[in-house]
């Protein structure tokens, strides 16, 4: 910025002063630093994110072809090879991929029988924030099991996707790791995910009720709770 | 119990009603009969025969414990307890351990803290863990001291012995034998409260189990005492079980309303719905315990309610229903064929501001209307003939104000108009409730009330800041745990509000006012104060209970 740094008088704040109201001396009147014209016009910025458009176009028109060339020399082309030089990424068509921590839509995971894994603890809706989360419990009738979720809601509306559900779950029973962004919808009440909905994304856990049991030391450390049987 | 809500309102000594938690508070009693010892470095005094437990407790220390129960006879069992005494070689429980004077003991010191720690790991060798199902999860006694003295990985790695689970035990009950630590707790209060042997261990060791004799059920009429004080989940009432977690609720202190004792319980509640009765600590009414019927109670808090004041059997609105109900009533009061009944099911706050319309209005006839007696049920514990909450506060009530009342199966055939409290008349043949002038006060439309001309919606027990007096005579405080429904407001403002269109001045804006009133006009009552409303209390913060 162009303010000089040769003021006689200067404010606290670093300010030039012009002059001093006669009424009240702490009434005045400063020069406050304003962009000059050729940062108003962005002229250098636009050129600067021009070059990088250019950069990115000559990447994409040249690199490739080179490749191309190159490969086509040594034999066996196909259009992936060349298509993943290119910079831009056809949207519909490809995604990139989420970090593996992304948090997607809920799922509820399954025990071998298919059934599903929860046992309406209540652990989640206790912790979770947005109160986002009704669980009605009900008897079954297996005696090992004793209780299931009768009904199990998640509104993805009002869910902050923090992920605390699937902390405070003491069986893998819920898990964010679908990748899923949660779905557009026309009416509120279609954003509700019913039991049924995050079942049909489960996935099957082997994790063991209350850890990995009285075999614990034959697991050694590498036994991962979270083994998944696609 | 996880409230000391005094249960206000209770007449002055001898019938304090002040729960204090242990039973034994410290006092300057003469030196003969008390003791001073030292626990952790405070001296203390306490009457003789105390146990160190309990003493501890006075200072605040809370020696961990499964088996000790305050209302139970004492066996030492669990072992949880140990504490080191002074001039003592070995761990003495504490619980059974009687208070000596200049006794010494510790119960921080490495070999009692050891004690505890490797107890609570011996304990929890069996246990299955499985707290996500357990519905004790949140007020169990076994999570609680695991976290506060325990808190490490299982050591133990071969199988754990396997029991049954969900056996069906009886009626109310349902038991997991592997979840049992055997603290024998639940035998003991079969014995004690119900005095019935009906539970006992069988087998021995690692396949020790609790059971009921073969054949036989635990059936008796003070079963779900049992569920109260396990300390873990081992044993479940079929009618609470997998409906709400403990951290869920919220208490509020109340009195039961099933029978004449008025035993105390605790409200627990959660989004405007009871989930279950607990009985509250009173030493002069119900101990610890109360009956199973007691506690289910809470169902008919949502069975047939009227949530809107009703005229000709149809919904309207506050205004149009008080001037029917005024209107009505003018006719009858005018001719002298007017009858009030009171009702031994409402509070006396409710009784007393009817009875006080009814002098303003002249009313001559007066009746009390009550459930019949069920002999079957009085066994000389805590169940009792008389069914009805309040009989004694009516009565208290209308011999105070010079009030002749009849049953109200006695009814008048000359009686045109009838102001009636409440949702039952027996003895009162429905055809001739037609052709009456009848306005119903009532929480429920059942019973005659469908046959009224007017009907106005009150809150029921649950939901009512009031009193009731018991068959001893105590004055108990209940308080509102959570709102009545639709339009339904407390049964003294209804009376209020038709007062007032009927241009009878009865000036209470509050509950309170009306105690005040009453408790002056009822010379067994005076000098009884009103306490503040009792905040729920979270059980998520309540720590165990049981």
């Amino acid at each position: 910025m162009s303010a000089s740094h040769h003021e006689e008088e200067t404010h606290d704040m670093g300010l030039k002063v012009l002059s001093t109201s006669t009424i009240h001396p702490r009434v005045r009147t400063v020069q406050v630093s304003r962009p000059e014209a050729q940062d108003t016009t962005f002229l250098a910025a636009t050129a600067k994110g021009l070059g990088v458009t250019l950069k990115h176009f000559a990447r994409n028109l040249f690199l490739p072809m080179k490749k191309l060339a190159k490969r086509n020399a040594a034999g066996a082309p196909t259009d992936e090879t060349w298509r993943n030089e290119i910079e831009t990424v056809q949207y519909p068509e490809e995604k990139v991929t989420y970090p593996e921590r992304f948090r997607g839509l809920h799922r509820l995971t399954l025990r071998e029988d298919g059934n599903v894994r929860c046992v309406a603890c209540m652990c989640c809706p206790t912790v979770c924030p947005a109160h986002c989360i009704t669980i009605i419990p009900a008897e079954t009738d297996d005696k090992g099991i004793e209780k299931k979720p009768a009904i199990f809601e998640i509104d993805e509306l009002r869910c902050v996707v923090c992920g605390l559900c699937v902390e405070a779950c003491p069986c893998d029973a819920i898990r964010m790791d679908t990748g899923m962004h949660a779905r557009p919808v026309e009416d509120r009440a279609d954003a509700i995910e019913t039991r049924e909905t995050m079942m049909g994304r489960g996935v099957r856990s082997i994790a063991v009720q209350g850890g990995e049991g009285p075999d614990w030391r034959a697991h050694g450390h590498e036994v991962t709770k979270t083994d998944v049987n696609r | 119990m996880s409230t000391t809500e005094t249960p206000t309102g209770t007449p002055p000594a001898p019938s304090g009603g002040v729960p204090a938690t242990p039973p034994t508070p410290p006092q300057p009693a003469p030196a003969s009969n008390s003791v001073t010892l030292t626990i952790d470095g405070q001296a203390v005094t306490v009457p003789k025969g105390t146990n160190v437990l309990e003493a501890a407790r006075t200072l605040g220390i809370d020696i961990a414990a499964f088996c000790y129960h305050p209302g139970l006879p004492i066996v030492a069992q669990c072992r949880q307890c140990l504490v080191s005494v002074e001039k003592n070689p070995k761990l003495q429980p504490s619980c059974q351990q009687v208070c000596g004077d200049n006794m010494v003991v510790h119960t921080t010191d490495k070999q009692s803290t050891l004690a505890r720690q490797q107890m609570l790991e011996f304990t929890l060798l069996n246990h299955p863990v499985d707290c996500p199902i357990c519905d004790k999860a949140g007020e169990c006694t076994l999570q609680k001291l695991y976290f506060d003295h325990d808190n490490q990985d299982s050591r133990v790695d071969v199988p754990k012995v396997h029991k049954d689970k969900a056996v069906d035990l009886g009626p109310t009950v349902v038991l997991d034998q592997e979840r049992c630590i055997l603290c024998s707790r639940c035998i003991r209060t079969c014995d004690v409260v119900a005095g019935q042997h009906q539970l006992e261990f069988a087998n021995r060791g690692d396949h020790e189990i609790l059971t009921t004799a073969p054949g036989e059920q635990l059936d008796n009429p003070y079963s779900l005492n049992t569920v109260d004080v396990c300390p873990v989940g081992a044993l479940t009432a079929k009618d609470f079980r997998f409906t709400m977690r403990a951290w869920e609720l919220e208490a509020t202190p109340s009195v039961c309303n099933g029978c004449a004792t008025g035993c105390n319980v605790e409200i627990h509640h959660k989004n405007g719905r009871a989930w279950r009765l607990v009985p509250r600590h009173n030493p002069d009414v119900n101990d610890y315990w109360m009956c199973d019927e007691g506690r289910f109670t809470y169902h008919d808090l949502r069975e047939e309610r009227l949530a809107a004041a009703l005229v000709d059997g149809l919904p309207a609105g506050w205004d149009r229903a008080l001037r029917a109900a005024a209107d009505g009533l003018a006719i009858g009061r005018t001719s002298g064929q007017f009858a009030v009944v009171f009702s031994a099911l409402h509070t006396n706050e409710d009784n007393f501001a009817l009875a006080k319309l009814a002098q303003a209005w002249g009313v001559s006839h007066f009746y009390v209307a009550g459930k019949p007696p069920v002999p079957a049920r009085a066994d000389g514990r805590l169940r009792v003939a008389d069914i009805n909450p309040n009989m004694a506060g009516v009565k208290a009530i209308t011999e105070a104000l010079g009030l002749t009342v009849k049953p109200v199966y006695e009814l008048d055939p000359s009686i045109r108009g009838l102001l009636a409290l409440g949702d039952i008349l027996p003895g009162v043949d429905p055809g001739r409730l037609k052709e009456l002038e009848y306005v119903a006060i009532t929480a429920h439309e059942r019973g005659p009330v469908p046959h009224a001309k007017v009907a106005l919606p009150t809150s029921d027990w649950a939901e009512t800041s009031g009193t009731i007096t018991n068959n001893k005579g105590h004055v108990q405080r209940m308080h509102a745990a959570f709102a009545p429904p639709g339009q339904a407001i407390a049964g003294w403002e209804v009376i209020v509000r038709l007062a007032s269109i009927s241009s009878t001045k009865l000036s209470w804006s509050h509950v309170r006012d009306v105690f005040k009133d009453m408790t002056a006009a009822v010379p067994a009552w005076n000098g009884l104060t009103w306490a503040r409303e009792a905040r729920p209390l979270a059980l998520r913060f309540a720590g165990s209970r049981g």
